[in-house]
């Protein structure tokens, strides 16, 4: 979906007033919306449909008075939000960032980070990449502060963690599950809009299944990511492009890499899963036009619930060719997950991903000591599922598991305790056949 | 990502067994008041409130430090087995009072005193002399020696702000790691905006944008170029389009949702 032809609705996210269609001036000063980034009063708000412009109630003297750094409230209000909702789009951003506990995240929770901490900023560019949007205005990851070795507590363990961090992301130990605070949406199926009389179910974490303007649902709370290799590169469907209908699904958004790359980790995505219009004709994705723009309007779904004269419009308003015909096809959106970060004690273990390591022989079949170091605890400490889920946490089903990893559907021959790393081919004390 | 390092983590987590995934904000069906958010910090890391309190303290000024080249220093602590083991503190928030009074431009920089020993191991690269008082700790901290700046008795002796700015940013330097630019540390404090503004009641909100404005055209100049603004600019990480520089939601970005 686009934000074109539906300026007035989605631009109540953008930092300006009154982009409502294409002739808004971007070269107007007096258009930016200061105030929405930089309100320390928590009373300024905008009109959600009015095109940036703010709710008339807000005394905007007192907020003006107010003005100071962004916080995670005022980056929040647009981007704890985005897709329509709490944590519908980020799987791990929603409003419990606010006042986080602990568990939702180890630096903006206890130690209240607020989010230009990290997304550092210079005049006006906020550095971060996204997964879900292009344009990139800075870098910065974890190894900023945390470096490329990032274990330096002088445990045993920390020169096996530091080993894993040229293979492996950070979140893919420290964020075990996403969508820990919040429920998010995984499954998004726009072409079950419109049923007005269809009432929505709510599902085992009290989110309704339906929306007539939007479609069909299905929400995840704290599931576990799906991992690939990721080199930084995203690849993406573009408006316009020629897609392939002949496969089933198709992913507008994909992470590049490859276990050959050595720029390239093992890392946690949310995949948002969507059923959208493609011009069958043209086969490129289909703009409809959904929020109409006064009280005349013909077109817009969210008034008839036509999706036709919905698409006419909209690929009229994006300048591209519409056949007439559309269907409905399966998409794919990998969101790279950034947040939610645990702490140590609660990151996954060896065991949980290397099965190789699940009985009573595990470090000592590489190493010899006869010190007072109980190995197997080492090997087995980690992500405690089982208290999760007695707190309520949606993982009973991770529970015992040492196949966290799919190693063979990420490249490699089986565990690569038993079949050795990426680079490194040396099976670490073991012989391939068990 | 985060200025704590993981040995603040370590030490801390024994204290989080009973809150971690515990609270009605995590519950599996979160009702619509428990979903609100609460207007308060609902927890606050025990080192963070510690570290906070560091901050604040102002600890008596050392007279007189021991003779003593880096070098010799750095062997001697190694000899009478002194190493990064031995740290009491692994986090800490710089904001001392002894800066705070001539100025508060900035805010707090959080230091991850753990890492910086771990990747440096070895404390007389910042710890560079101790007090000659012999019963007195053998490292201290920077405010300790490092007080006003310009202290008539002690010429020799950098303020606190310099030294903490010549040895951070020298050491980054020198080792091509870290920030070496304002931004790249603390965050800018902003002045007390309540008898700046000049605006009559129920201004339109280009009105409001335009009083800023008077200030800082510059920073509305740079909007003008932000993401934040345009909804769209250069890609450098989206495959073959690398060259192109619109891409975003304003043009041809595009998504499911």
């Amino acid at each position: 979906m686009s934000i074109i032809s539906n300026e007035a609705r989605c631009t109540s996210c953008h930092a300006g007033y009154g982009w409502k269609d294409a002739t808004f001036d971007f070269t107007d000063m007096t258009k930016i919306d200061c105030l929405v980034c930089h309100d320390t009063s928590g009373t300024y708000k905008k009109t959600p449909t009015g095109a940036g412009m703010p709710d008339p109630t807000v005394d905007l003297v007192a907020v003006a008075k107010s003005v100071g750094p962004t916080s995670r409230k005022t980056c929040g209000d647009c981007h704890f939000n985005g897709g329509g909702g709490e944590a519908v789009k980020h799987s791990d951003l929603s409003r419990q960032l606010l006042h986080p506990e602990r568990s939702c995240d180890v630096h903006m929770g206890g130690y209240d980070f607020q989010c230009s901490e990290c997304h550092r900023t210079r005049n006006h560019k906020i550095a971060g990449r996204s997964s879900s949007v292009p344009v990139v205005e800075g870098s910065f990851s974890c190894q900023n502060c945390h470096t490329g070795k990032p274990h330096n507590g002088a445990k045993l363990l920390d020169h096996h963690l530091n080993k894993h961090c040229e293979t492996i992301d950070c979140n893919t130990c420290h964020a075990p599950v996403y969508a820990k605070c919040k429920p998010t949406k995984v499954f998004w199926d726009w072409s079950k809009a419109g049923d007005k009389e269809r009432k929505p179910k709510k599902d085992k974490y009290g989110m309704e299944d339906y929306n007539w303007k939007k479609g069909e649902f299905i929400w995840k709370e704290s599931p576990k990511p799906v991992y690939a290799w990721y080199g930084g590169f995203m690849k993406r469907v573009l408006l316009g492009d020629r897609l392939d209908l002949s496969q089933p699904e198709i992913n507008i958004t994909e992470p590049v890499g490859s276990i050959n790359d050595p720029n390239s980790r093992i890392s946690p995505f949310k995949i948002m899963k969507g059923v959208q219009p493609v011009d069958a004709d043209y086969k490129h994705l289909l703009v409809p036009h959904l929020f109409p723009r006064d009280k005349e309007d013909k077109t817009a779904y969210w008034k008839h619930r036509d999706w036709q004269k919905a698409f006419v419009d909209g690929m009229k308003a994006a300048d591209m060719k519409y056949s007439g015909k559309y269907e409905w096809i399966t998409t794919n959106m990998y969101w790279g997950v950034e947040h939610e970060v645990m702490p140590a004690d609660m990151a996954l273990s060896c065991v949980q991903c290397h099965e190789s390591l699940k009985g009573e022989r595990t470090c000592n079949r590489c190493h010899q000591d006869s010190r007072d170091v109980d190995f197997k605890t080492i090997a087995h400490k980690g992500t405690d599922f089982s208290y999760m889920a007695s707190k309520g946490r949606d993982v009973s089903h991770l529970v015992g598991t040492t196949d966290y990893i799919d190693f063979k559907g990420l490249g490699y021959k089986g565990d690569p305790i038993i079949h050795g790393g990426r680079f490194k081919k040396l099976p670490m004390g073991y012989k391939a056949e068990k | 990502m985060t200025r704590t390092g993981p040995g603040v983590i370590l030490t801390i987590t024994a204290a989080l067994a009973g809150i971690l995934f515990s609270t009605p904000a995590l519950a599996a069906n979160p009702s619509p008041a428990e979903t609100a958010a609460p207007e308060k910090v609902v927890w606050t890391a025990p080192d963070q409130e510690e570290a906070e309190k560091r901050a604040e303290e102002v600890v008596p000024f050392v007279e007189a430090v021991m003779d003593e080249c880096r070098l010799c220093r750095q062997q001697r602590l190694r000899d009478v087995g002194l190493s990064v083991k031995d740290q009491s503190e692994s986090y800490f928030l710089l904001n001392s009072p002894i800066i705070r009074k001539t100025e508060d431009h900035y805010g707090p920089v959080r230091f991850m005193h753990a890492k910086h020993a771990g990747v440096t191991k070895d404390c007389a690269l910042c710890h560079h002399y101790r007090p000659l008082d012999e019963t007195a700790s053998e490292t201290t901290r920077c405010s300790a020696c490092h007080q006003e700046p310009f202290n008539k008795d002690h010429p020799e002796r950098l303020g606190l702000k310099a030294a903490y700015h010549q040895q951070c940013m020298g050491c980054h330097q020198e080792m091509d790691k870290g920030p070496i630019d304002c931004a790249g540390c603390h965050r800018k404090n902003v002045p007390d905006h309540k008898d700046l503004i000049q605006l009559a009641a129920n201004p339109e909100p280009f009105e409001v944008t335009s009083e800023c404005l008077r200030c800082h055209k510059p920073a509305g100049e740079d909007m003008l170029k932000s993401a934040h603004w345009l909804w769209k600019g250069p890609s450098p990480y989206t495959l073959h389009h690398r060259k192109e520089v619109e891409l975003g939601k304003a043009t041809i970005a595009t998504n499911n949702f």
